[in-house]
């Protein structure tokens, strides 16, 4: 029994200049109480397949051909109120962006009131079928919140209330598209659980989208994998995970660097035959005297934040007592989740904040309360590469200007810089003709690229990279971490690698900080740390860290 | 999917490639007609002594209240005076007080936004509760209390404008540095050891400058309104100089019997405004879509 | 949202403290001798000198200006300098004037520009939007008074449909309100093309936002994703628009009341220069300014009371 039941589908969008088939012969099943995943990475066309489905297709999106079959209508032949009668009693949907997917200036009772619009009940009757619904997600003081407005709530509060409404008219079919990507990872996993309890509880089924293969090996019955608009491999997830068939599926599991056990040096990347690459292993840190001075000491660095409305204004401490050491040539990798103080102390380590206590020192010298000529030295020495790869490069200079633009700074003017911005450019495999582009025409991971070329140009010691690679599809998240690890062995560069992605950290970093709450609750070698965790937020971070397919999480 | 991909705070816009911009301009039949109509304006001022061999300011009192006719275009008025000769003499006037004043509150406009987006936090709050007040007078107050110390003259205009401007510009160029001034690729040069100087010059001002040019551009026909407003009140030019305003003014005491001064006054008013508003319009969205709905 | 209103209610003290104070250095420091301004190149020695007196003059200049200070926010303007009343009841009895005629014309803008707007919007793309787009600009573009001139030409000259001149007589709000159609048609058509502008771009924005996807994944009917969900965002920078063009409204009043003969705060302020009526003038600039303050902070406050996130965080 299928509730949907997709064959052939296609479709065109009609641009200004040219036609763009987005969706070539797409064909699956999603059978009765199943959750069936779809793994794509950007512009493989999920999105244009969930709006087909939900008949909310943009105006200049034509279906040409192909079927869509729902409990036995044919939605492609549905005029536009018969298919609103099937969303929300028949088809809903949970989409990405937690923060955005309720309206602001309505409470959160009235959304619920108006999704059960077509029951003749009273409003109170309404509103007990809302509190049921509120308190299957586990939202606390059900009856309360109803009355509350969601910002009131926090992103995955919002997010199940989000998942409370979807299934508020038991419906058949519920579409999830990366409903947990926003979250962290110990609140993905509440989430997921949580879907999957409502799921067998309703009994309907679920399309379920997703970048991430430990989501979809964790959750799905079936899975489907997107490529270019069209689906190349199909069948239950044990089957593709374990003996995909088609290249596309085996160069993409193997990318995940979830799926590489071993530490190595190098993860596969896009361009690697399927089924060539060989882990290398990592190389250990230069052995070094043990009384050597450490490239940066950092003790009970304490980093200070004001904020709050006028009358209220309050301290909050965004870092406090952290304290490590850094040698050269060595990787410390900082994990932990959003607001956890990673890129405070990165942005105190830089300079570019101040610390309200503690102390900081870069081959022995403190670096606050520095003047600005040895301020303006130690800048040459420290570089930091930022989590928006388009962002972070000015829009109105070119790749050429933006990666001179250190030499510029700081008057080096013994080089010759267009033969310097070739040079750099090629370190970091981009030809010399990308020196006349601006940054909003690079995609994401050859913006990168310049990122890492310019905060190489100078020779620095130490790299602070935030979030090198948030945001990369997985197959650029190799390349670039590959060029990472390459530029760091060869120029023996110590780097400070933040990330809230565990699965990343452990290929890069020889050691491992966890910071939780503005403190370190744990450092460790990197190996030692995934084996056996001491502290017990570690402990949740890594049982939270839904692993690659085909390995027991 | 990308959760780190957050749009910068500037546009990336076809600002890069000026021509492709006015090719698009002059694809757009609103963009081509406000081109017309300010090229003809312009024209008609630049050549007005060719276009006509009437004095603006030759009053004769034996032709009074001439309805247009081929002699006299669009009439006379109460002194005998050609009123078409008037009309282009007083385009000039407006033209001048409009580019004049718009480039100079630009350039404070921006000097003080960036001192205010930039620098220290108190300073930045003293600086917006001054452009507040400013602008909680409204511009025909100001313009009265200013005429009633300077006198009227066309000096007390473009100071009026002046005043009304510069406060909406600073504070756009305030929020979009502030927005600027925390976005990664500033705090990235700012790592890079970039001085404040340059980060001023080679990162912030380039980002803020071509909006504001934009929406000043648009500003024209407000300043257009304003000259012709404070003439129509008697606080701008002097008598016997033409200026659309005092000829709606001359028209207004004798709306009843004599229509055409009136309709000559207001007339360039309505064309000049119109097309300038047409023409910025279509070049704001060719050149920066981003600001569309912007006021 | 008391800590905002108090927050607001602060700054708008501040920008009035402000304006006074900017007022008092125009007024009584550029200028050299304001009694010799005030009377005219004609008076004597004598007059100036007594009038000095009864202005305070003579003071030192902290004096004076914190006579000014204070008795402005007591509401003592001083007195005019022909009639000797006091400057607050003569700008009072003509604040009615001016304030009808800035109601009329924002009955006239949200009654015309948000409907337009939310048609324009929801048919985007279409000739309709288009045309709303083109007239839109075009009313914002030409300015008030060179269109109370041509309203005053066609339809109270030409085609005498309407009144030319005055308020109407005193007591008939028939009448008043006749009177009221052409000044504030003049005052509020500009209005009606930047609420329409804004409403429509505000509204585009919030059509494409996620949570309205999302309540389209729940099936809702379009008239209430439109009206309830959509417009109720929308309309909250309308409001603070309109906060701000209340300013822009008193200057289009002000050339209103000339063209159409009728009594206000613009008439008097430009008969009390004609006049070199000088106290009078500074006080009906003061009193503008500070109802346009307010104004602005009723909006601001609408606007925290319509959005609950502003209520909440501020």
């Amino acid at each position: 029994m299928t509730v949907l039941s997709i064959t052939d589908l296609n479709v065109t969008f009609q641009t200004e200049a040219r036609a763009f088939h987005a969706l070539k012969n797409v064909a699956f099943d999603v059978p009765q109480k199943s959750i069936v995943g779809i793994v794509g990475e950007s512009g493989s066309g999920k999105s244009t397949l969930i709006n087909a489905i939900l008949g909310l297709l943009a105006d200049n999106a034509r279906i040409d051909s192909g079927s869509i079959l729902f409990e036995g209508q044919e939605l492609t032949r549905l005029d536009k109120a018969a298919m609103r009668d099937l969303r929300g009693p028949r088809i809903s949907a949970v989409f990405q962006d937690p923060m955005g997917a309720l309206n602001p200036v309505l409470s959160v009772g009235e959304q619920m009131r108006n999704i059960q619009y077509r029951d003749g009940r009273s409003a109170a009757e309404k509103d007990a079928r809302s509190v049921e619904m509120l308190d299957a997600v586990r939202i606390p003081d059900a009856r309360l919140a109803l009355g509350r407005f969601p910002h009131e709530f926090s992103g995955g509060m919002k997010q199940r209330i989000a998942i409370a409404m979807a299934l508020m008219m038991r419906p058949g079919l519920l579409i999830a598209d990366e409903p947990t990507t926003a979250l962290d990872a110990t609140l993905e996993v509440v989430t997921l659980d949580l879907l999957k309890d409502l799921q067998a509880q309703i009994g309907c089924s679920v399309l379920f989208i997703s970048h991430h293969l430990g989501v979809i090996a964790e959750l799905c019955d079936e899975v489907a994998v997107m490529f270019s608009g069209e689906v190349v491999e199909r069948g239950s997830t044990q089957a593709v995970f374990e003996t995909p068939q088609h290249d596309y599926t085996r160069r993409l599991l193997e990318c995940d660097p979830a799926n590489q056990r071993a530490r190595t040096r190098r993860l596969p990347t896009m361009q690697d035959a399927p089924g060539s690459f060989v882990p290398v292993p990592a190389t250990p840190p230069p052995e070094r005297p043990a009384d050597a001075i450490p490239l940066l000491r950092v003790r009970a660095a304490e980093v200070t934040y004001r904020t709050g409305p006028m009358f209220r204004r309050r301290s909050i401490l965004g870092v406090s007592g952290v304290s490590f050491d850094l040698h050269a040539g060595e990787t410390l990798g900082l994990v932990g989740e959003s607001g956890s103080g990673k890129s405070t102390l990165a942005r105190a380590t830089a300079r570019l904040e101040a610390i309200s206590g503690g102390s900081i020192a870069f081959q022995g010298a403190p670096i606050h309360g520095r003047g600005a000529a040895e301020m303006k030295r130690l800048r040459r020495d420290i570089s930091m590469m930022f989590q928006d790869p388009i962002g972070s490069l000015s829009p109105r200079m070119k790749v050429g200007d933006l990666v001179a633009e250190p030499f510029r700074i700081h008057r080096v003017a013994d080089v010759d810089l267009a033969a310097e911005t070739t040079r750099l450019l090629s370190l970091v495999g981009l030809g010399p003709e990308f020196a006349d582009r601006f940054p909003h025409q690079l995609s994401g991971g050859q913006a990168r690229r310049v990122g890492v070329a310019r905060a190489i140009a100078l020779d620095p010691k130490l790299i602070i990279a935030d979030e090198p690679t948030a945001g990369l599809d997985v197959s650029i998240q190799g390349e670039v971490l590959n060029l990472l690890n390459d530029l760091r062995e060869r120029l023996g560069l110590a780097m400070i690698f933040i990330t809230h992605n565990l699965n990343v950290v452990r290929h890069v970093a020889d050691r491992i900080a966890v910071m939780y709450q503005g403190r370190f609750v744990e450092v460790g070698a990197a190996d030692e740390i995934f084996r056996a965790p001491q502290h017990d937020y570690t402990k949740t971070l890594l049982s939270a860290n839904l692993a690659g397919p085909g390995r027991p999480a | 999917m990308s959760e780190a991909a957050s749009s910068p705070p500037v546009s990336p816009a076809a600002t890069s490639d000026p021509w492709r911009a006015l090719r698009r301009l002059l694809r757009e039949p609103l963009g081509v007609f406000g081109l017309a109509l300010v090229t003809v304006v312009m024209l008609s001022a630049v050549f007005a002594s060719v276009l006509t061999q009437y004095d603006p300011t030759q009053i004769s009192p034996r032709d009074r209240f001439l309805p247009p006719s081929g002699a006299h275009l669009l009439g006379t008025d109460q002194l005998g005076r050609d009123l078409f000769s008037r009309v282009l003499h007083g385009g000039q006037v407006a033209l001048y007080v409009a580019l004049v004043s718009t480039a100079v509150s630009l350039v404070i406009g921006i000097v003080l936004g960036l001192i205010a987006g930039y620098g220290p936090r108190w300073l930045d709050n003293l600086m917006i509760l001054l452009f507040d007040t400013m602008k909680s007078f409204p511009t025909v107050m100001l313009a009265l209390a200013l005429v009633t110390i300077m006198g009227p003259s066309l000096t007390a205009v473009m100071v009026v404008v002046v005043l009304v401007n510069v406060p909406g510009y600073a504070r756009i160029i305030r929020t979009q540095t502030i927005a600027i001034k925390t976005s990664e690729f500033v705090t990235a040069a700012q790592s890079m050891g970039a001085s404040n100087a340059r980060i001023l010059a080679v990162h912030i001002v380039p980002n803020v400058i071509g909006p504001l040019v934009i929406l000043a551009s648009m500003d024209i026909p407000v300043v257009i309104a304003i000259e012709a407003g404070m003439s129509f009140l008697g606080l701008g030019v002097r008598p016997p100089t033409p200026s659309w305003g005092s000829i709606l003014n001359d028209g207004f005491t004798q709306i009843r019997d004599t229509p055409w001064i009136a309709i000559a006054g207001g007339l360039p008013i309505i064309i000049t405004t119109l097309g300038f508003t047409f023409l910025g319009e279509t070049l704001r969205d060719v050149f920066d879509p981003r600001l569309k709905g912007r006021s | 949202m008391l800590g905002y209103a108090i927050k607001r209610l602060g700054l708008a003290v501040a920008i009035v403290s402000l304006a006074m104070f900017l007022l008092f250095c125009m007024i009584y420091l550029v200028p050299g001798d304001p009694a010799s301004v005030a009377l005219g190149p004609r008076a004597t020695d004598e007059m100036k000198e007594a009038l000095r007196l009864r202005m305070g003059l003579d003071q030192p200049i902290w004096v004076q200006f914190w006579n000014f200070f204070s008795g402005a926010w007591t509401g003592n303007l001083g007195q005019e300098v022909l009639s000797g009343r006091p400057v607050l009841n003569v700008v009072m009895e003509q604040l009615p004037y001016t304030l009808a005629l800035i109601a009329g014309g924002i009955s006239w803008s949200v009654a015309l520009g948000i409907p337009l707007g939310c048609w324009a919007a929801i048919n985007r793309g279409s000739l309709a939007d288009r045309l709303v787009g083109i007239l839109s600009v075009a009313v914002i573009a030409v300015p008030s008074f060179v269109i109370a001139i041509y309203a005053l030409l066609v339809f109270a000259v030409t085609l005498q449909w309407l009144p030319a001149i005055g308020a109407g007589e005193p007591g008939d709000l028939g009448d008043q309100l006749i009177h009221l159609i052409l000044p504030s048609l003049a005052v509020g058509l500009g209005w009606v093309g930047y609420i329409a502008r804004m409403v429509r771009a505000s509204m585009l924005e919030v059509l494409e936002a996620s949570h309205i996807r999302t309540a389209r994944a729940f099936g809702l009917p379009e008239r209430m994703i439109t009206y309830r969900y959509a417009l109720t965002i929308a309309i909250l920078p309308t409001i603070t628009l309109l906060g701000v063009g209340i300013g822009q409204m008193l200057s289009s009043a002000v050339f209103a009341e000339i063209v159409f003969a009728r009594p206000g705060i613009g008439k008097l302020v430009y008969d009390a220069i004609l006049t070199r009526n000088f106290p009078l003038v500074s006080g009906a600039v003061l009193v503008t300014t500070v109802i346009f303050v307010l104004l602005n902070l009723v909006a601001d406050l609408i606007v925290g009371a319509l959005d609950p996130r502003v209520r909440s965080s501020l």
